[in-house]
Order: structure tokens, then C-alpha cells, then sequence
């Protein structure tokens, strides 16, 4: 008759003490602040470049993601946009790169041509699908991020083996010819130097 | 009523279970709670890359002005029974500017014997790039959308622009524009080379 109280106050007792551990950790859970990275900021800087582009490739990229499990799946699907633009770096351009034969006739050896520019612009891009099963988390703002870089970095990937250097070369050689005609010159030539040398 | 102490007692065992955890994981000893219910590291599926459009352009860089930048949207108050939003983020870029050598004519050159005047358009903003890898989640409250981030995203492409300019870009590339070309007719043998630039808005 005795013995049941007696449990059921150690078993009140018990819950007591797990309500006071519960409470200790939750403050401790309030106290403790999420790790955090500070962000280091360099100065802003301004460079002089001298460029030549002659280029621009428009492109567009499905970015998707699929995470498929027993308890529920993540999906999500983007639509992107970049520009590419390639060309000419005209500070590798030395002194002995333009020749002039008479004042009528000039030699140019241009450097070879590369991807000057590249941008993602947050206006192209939009969220065509988002879904999370009910136990899994929603994504994050930083986790499409994440998403989006990896579609860059394909992207920059893919375009650098499409024709752009080679297009981006033609049109130079087209618009440095048209210039130099424009100034008065009759016999121009443009040639490209080889990577590491010339031809 | 042994049945109920006890289910309660598992129930607080499982709950200082996670209290213990939640500390854990914000020190970074234990990976957090909702990245378990993500599941692995995300790489996304392979897909084509497709060309819209190829363009001729004739543009010249002439300044570039690399900028990085904290931006936070402040607490944004949401209706009632919904958690209020935070984003606060680190953007980084360049913006680059330069001439639109498409605009020039055959007016814009004019070539009297060992003299030169070459008019150009004004220097402009000709790109302002912050591409998502220049993007980098600091703090992140509640539920961002993705048009409401593509929203802060464009606000801080604005801002680059702001502060290039403020940081006189335009100037030093019409600067930077007129000793390029002076240097490239020289060599092409002209020994007097007037570069006309007008001055940008």
C-alpha cells in the first residue's frame, strides 16, 4: 500500500530532475552563438586593363538538382543565362609586335585570344521547380547558391570548348584590318603569336 | 500511470539528447540538424550548355574596379505566425568599363600625314559581374525566396556600379582609353596623335 506513493514520488522526483537538466541545456543552447566566420573584405580596388573584345556569346543552362530518398526527395530546377565575351589582351602587345614596312603598309602580331569576361546576371535566372518532401529541409538561399556556382563552373567549363577563341580571333583580325585601312594604310596584315612565341 | 512516467521520461531523454546536440553542431563539432535531413554534398546534373546568340562587338576595357561588399536586408517583418527574414551576404565583383568602339565612323578618324585626331565615344560601365560564386550567405533568417535574393542580388549589382563610379572609374578610363591609343599610333608611326574624348555622364 506504502510502496506506490514512495514510487510515484521518486518517479515525480525523476522527472523533476530531467526538467531542471532540460532547462539547463536549453539556456545553455540560447547561451552558446552559431559559429561564425567573420568576412574579411579587401580594399576596393581600381586596374587599368586594355582589352580588345570582340565577342559575345549569350548562352542558357538548366540547372537541376534531385536528391531522392525513402523519407522524402529534395528537387530543384533553375533556368540561367550567361555572357561571354572574348578578345584580346592589348598589354601583351610589345613595341616590336607592330612593324611598319613603308608608310603605307603595317604588320600587327596580335596575342592570342582569350575569355576576357563572364557573367551571370541574377536577372536571367529564374526558379522554374522547388520542391521538398515533408521530413526534408527546404533549400536554403545559400545552398542555391551553391547550385548555381556548380552551374557556372560547367558552364565555363562547356564554353571554353565551343569556337569563341577562334571566332573572337577572326573578328579582330576583321576590326584591327578596318581601322588601320580607315587611317590610310593599303597593305595591313594581322598575324597571331603563337602561345610562347610568335608566327 | 508507470506507462506515461515512463514515456515521458523517453521523451525528455530524447530531448536532452538533442539539447545536448544543438550546441554541438552550432561550435561545429557535429554537422547540423537540418543538413542530416539534406542529405549529401548537392552536385548538380549534367546538362548542355546552349548558344542563343553569337554578336561581333568591338569593345575596349580600360578600367576594371574590384569591389566586395557586406549587404544586409535588415530584419524584413513578415504577417503574423511566420518567422521574420534576415539575409545578410558578401558580394564579390568587378566592374568594367570602357569604350564602345562600334560607335566610331569614318568621321571619327581623321588622318592629315603624320598626324592623327581620333574621336571616341564616350567611356562608359560597359559590365557590372558578380556571378553566383561571388555570392557568400552570412547569416540567413527565415524563409529567403529566390526572387526575393535575385532582388538583393541585382540591389547590390547597383550598388558596385554606385561606388565605382563614386570611385571615379569613368575618369580614369578615359584616361587609361587616351594612353592606349596614343601608345598604339605612335607605334604605327604618327608623331602627333590628338585623342578626343567626350566627358562621361
Amino acid at each position: 500500500m506504502n510502496a506506490d506513493p514512495q514510487k510515484k514520488s521518486r518517479a515525480i522526483k525523476r522527472l523533476l530532475i530531467l526538467a531542471a537538466v532540460i532547462l539547463a541545456l536549453l539556456a545553455v543552447n540560447i547561451a552558446v552563438p552559431r559559429r561564425q566566420a567573420r568576412p574579411l573584405l579587401s580594399a576596393r580596388t581600381l586596374k587599368d586593363l586594355a582589352e580588345l573584345a570582340t565577342v559575345e556569346y549569350s548562352v542558357t543552362k538548366i540547372v537541376s538538382y534531385k536528391n531522392v530518398a525513402w523519407y522524402g526527395d529534395r528537387k530543384i530546377l533553375f533556368e540561367t543565362a550567361a555572357t561571354v565575351k572574348a578578345g584580346i589582351d592589348l598589354n601583351e602587345l610589345a613595341d616590336q609586335d607592330i612593324r611598319l614596312e613603308d608608310n603605307k603598309a603595317v604588320t600587327v602580331s596580335l596575342p592570342q585570344p582569350r575569355i576576357l569576361l563572364f557573367n551571370m546576371k541574377p536577372e536571367q535566372m529564374r526558379e522554374i521547380f522547388n520542391e521538398s518532401g515533408i521530413l526534408r529541409s527546404d533549400f536554403s538561399n545559400e545552398e542555391k547558391d551553391g547550385l548555381l556556382s556548380q552551374g557556372e563552373k560547367d558552364i565555363r567549363a562547356k564554353v571554353a570548348t565551343m569556337d569563341i577563341l577562334q571566332r573572337a580571333a577572326r573578328n579582330a583580325r576583321i576590326l584591327i584590318e578596318s581601322w588601320l585601312k580607315k587611317m590610310g594604310f593599303t597593305t595591313v596584315r594581322v598575324v597571331f603569336k603563337e602561345k610562347g612565341g610568335r608566327t | 500511470m508507470k506507462k506515461i512516467f515512463s514515456v515521458i521520461q523517453i521523451l525528455a531523454l530524447l530531448v536532452i539528447l538533442l539539447l545536448i546536440y544543438g550546441p554541438l553542431a552550432k561550435i561545429g563539432l557535429l554537422p547540423s540538424l537540418p543538413s542530416l535531413f539534406r542529405g549529401g554534398a548537392p552536385k548538380i546534373e549534367d546538362t548542355p550548355v546552349i548558344i542563343q546568340q553569337v554578336k561581333n562587338i568591338a569593345q575596349m576595357f580600360t578600367q576594371t574596379f574590384y569591389d566586395e561588399y557586406v549587404y544586409d536586408t535588415g530584419l524584413i517583418r513578415t504577417p503574423l505566425f511566420t518567422a521574420n527574414k534576415r539575409l545578410i551576404f558578401i558580394a564579390k565583383g568587378e566592374v568594367i568599363s570602357g569604350f564602345d568602339l562600334s560607335e566610331l565612323n569614318e568621321k571619327s578618324i581623321i588622318r592629315r600625314d603624320k598626324s592623327i585626331v581620333v574621336k571616341l565615344p564616350p567611356a562608359r560601365i560597359l559590365d557590372v559581374v558578380i556571378n553566383p560564386s561571388g555570392f557568400e550567405t552570412f547569416i540567413e533568417v527565415g524563409e529567403i525566396t529566390f526572387e526575393e535574393s535575385k532582388k538583393f542580388h541585382e540591389d547590390a549589382r547597383r550598388i558596385f556600379d554606385r561606388n565605382a563610379r563614386e570611385k571615379g572609374i569613368l575618369k580614369n578610363s578615359a584616361e587609361q582609353g587616351r594612353q592606349m591609343l596614343e601608345k598604339f599610333f605612335r607605334l604605327l608611326g604618327f608623331e602627333s596623335v590628338d585623342i578626343i574624348i567626350p566627358e562621361s555622364r
